[in-house]
């Protein structure tokens, strides 16, 4: 387990400079068929990746509190100390913002797995770009409005919500999101470009059969 | 025998005269002995004890009073509950600020005011916090600690924060102060605030009094509350209201902004029910 969360939070924190790295060996390639090889790695790193963040978050928000062992009641309590933080942005009421705190780190677990899997990425890293995008409104939105509280996001040590945390949300986590999203519509059209053709020579053939 | 009398008339009229003279001059002295018993008792043990506290009672009456040291202050209480209760929730704000004064009203009366507290549940801990940008917060936190010192912290607290909108146009904490506790005890307030007062309108605010580190002398309070800042560095804390939670011991991470109290009664329920 150790091992595993070791690699998580290394995933979050250098992914999203392995997948530039991608990006550039990716724009020098010429050859299509090589490109969309090195695409499909990279897409597939890049799920991991953005997965990573998602089941960091996760983690991050509904493991123990200090002094409490794993079971189903820290969980709650977490989620509890979770919906504090919340609240302290003072965006929703108590009501809605309490559910906002106990579903969204079963939704960002969801979504993580689901990333981690590569599968249907066209729309998994659609949403992952969507969920990132609100949660930096509500940074913008508490840092605007002077309230210096806890970001909340459960990654790495306690962040206060203000531009680092901006500058660093959109980085390492909405930069490789819309990366493995522009990928995955990309490698998508590209297999569907790659398929005319040969759709086009078997309807042909059966036509002059 | 009128021989003795005639040959001594004069000197034994002379005589008798004084002896008469030194009889009134003995009962006056007597008079005045008796009249002044009970300061004479104590003459002998301010004499062992100090030269000058024998002149302690002109001095009450012909010099201002002194500002109170510091070694005759206990330390104020400035906390609801009990110190054995399982969740210690320690807050740090200042009385000049808005989301301190929000929390107050909508989180902490309603804390103060449940079964928590008064069942042992949880133990409300105030730390002084008072920011530079706010002009009076640091005496009102002066004002405060005063009146805990005569155990009347809750009254007074409420009555800062509830009009707080009133006192930190003008600084006249004084009277706020004063409907919120008995006379007597308001008297003994301002006793402890003798030298901690500030002589004078805000624009000639003595810049010590300004920054909120407070360096004036004679005013004991301000010991306190530096002490609940130093605590407050170590945390730190970065804006008020900042709360510390510790459960059984172990200190989890600090929140600050407002929180409602429900959500804060949900996760005291979390915790209590672990």
């Amino acid at each position: 387990m150790n091992t595993l969360g070791r690699l998580l939070l290394w995933l979050t924190d250098h992914g999203y400079q392995l997948l530039l790295a991608g990006l550039i060996v990716v724009l020098c390639i010429r050859n299509a068929k090589s490109r969309r090889k090195v695409v499909r790695v990279l897409l597939v790193l890049g799920g991991l990746v953005v997965g990573a963040v998602f089941l960091a978050a996760a983690y991050g928000k509904m493991k123990p509190l200090p002094g409490l062992a794993w079971s189903w009641s820290s969980v709650k309590t977490s989620l509890a100390m979770f919906a504090i933080q919340v609240d302290s942005y003072e965006i929703l009421p108590s009501a809605a913002a309490n559910t906002v705190a106990h579903t969204l780190p079963y939704f960002e677990l969801f979504l993580g797995l689901w990333l981690v899997t590569c599968v249907g990425q066209r729309f998994s890293a659609p949403l992952a770009c969507l969920a990132i995008c609100g949660f930096m409104i509500a940074i913008t939105t508490a840092y605007f409005r002077g309230l210096k509280i806890d970001c909340g996001c459960g990654i790495g040590p306690p962040e206060e919500a203000g531009p680092a945390a901006l500058l660093r949300d959109g980085l390492k986590f909405l930069l490789p999101a819309l990366l493995v999203t522009c990928g995955a519509f990309w490698i998508r059209r590209q297999s569907g470009a790659s398929e005319s053709p040969a759709v086009a020579m078997a309807s042909s053939s059966t036509a002059t059969d | 025998m009128n021989q003795g009398l005639d040959r001594w008339s004069v000197p034994t009229r002379i005589s008798s005269r004084f002896a008469a003279l030194r009889k009134s001059v003995f009962f006056a002295v007597a008079l005045a002995a008796v009249a002044f018993v009970p300061s004479s008792r104590a003459l002998p043990q301010a004499a062992t004890t100090s030269p000058t506290s024998s002149a302690k009672p002109l001095a009450k009456k012909t010099a201002a009073a002194r500002p109170v040291a510091l070694e005759n202050l206990s330390a104020p209480v400035k906390s609801y509950g009990s110190s054995s209760a399982p969740i210690k929730m320690e807050v740090f704000t200042d009385y000049q600020c808005p989301s301190c004064r929000n929390m107050f009203e909508e989180t902490l009366r309603p804390l103060i005011q449940s079964d928590y507290i008064s069942s042992g549940k949880v133990y409300l801990v105030h730390h002084d916090f008072p920011l530079p940008a706010h002009m009076y917060g640091y005496e009102a936190a002066r004002w405060v600690n005063a009146a805990a010192r005569v155990g009347q912290f809750q009254s007074v607290e409420a009555a800062l924060y509830d009009n707080q909108n009133s006192w930190q146009a003008d600084g006249s904490i004084e009277k706020y102060v004063a409907s919120a506790v008995p006379a007597s005890d308001f008297k003994r307030i301002q006793k402890l605030m003798v030298g901690c007062e500030y002589q004078g309108p805000a624009s000639t605010k003595p810049a010590s009094l300004k920054t909120g580190v407070q360096t004036s002398r004679g005013c004991a309070l301000d010991t306190y509350i530096e002490q609940d800042r130093a605590l407050g560095m170590k945390i730190p804390v970065q804006a008020t209201p900042t709360y510390v939670i510790t459960y059984k011991g172990n200190k989890l991470p600090a929140g600050s902004g407002f929180v409602s109290w429900p959500i804060l009664k949900q996760f005291f329920d979390s915790l209590l029910n672990q």
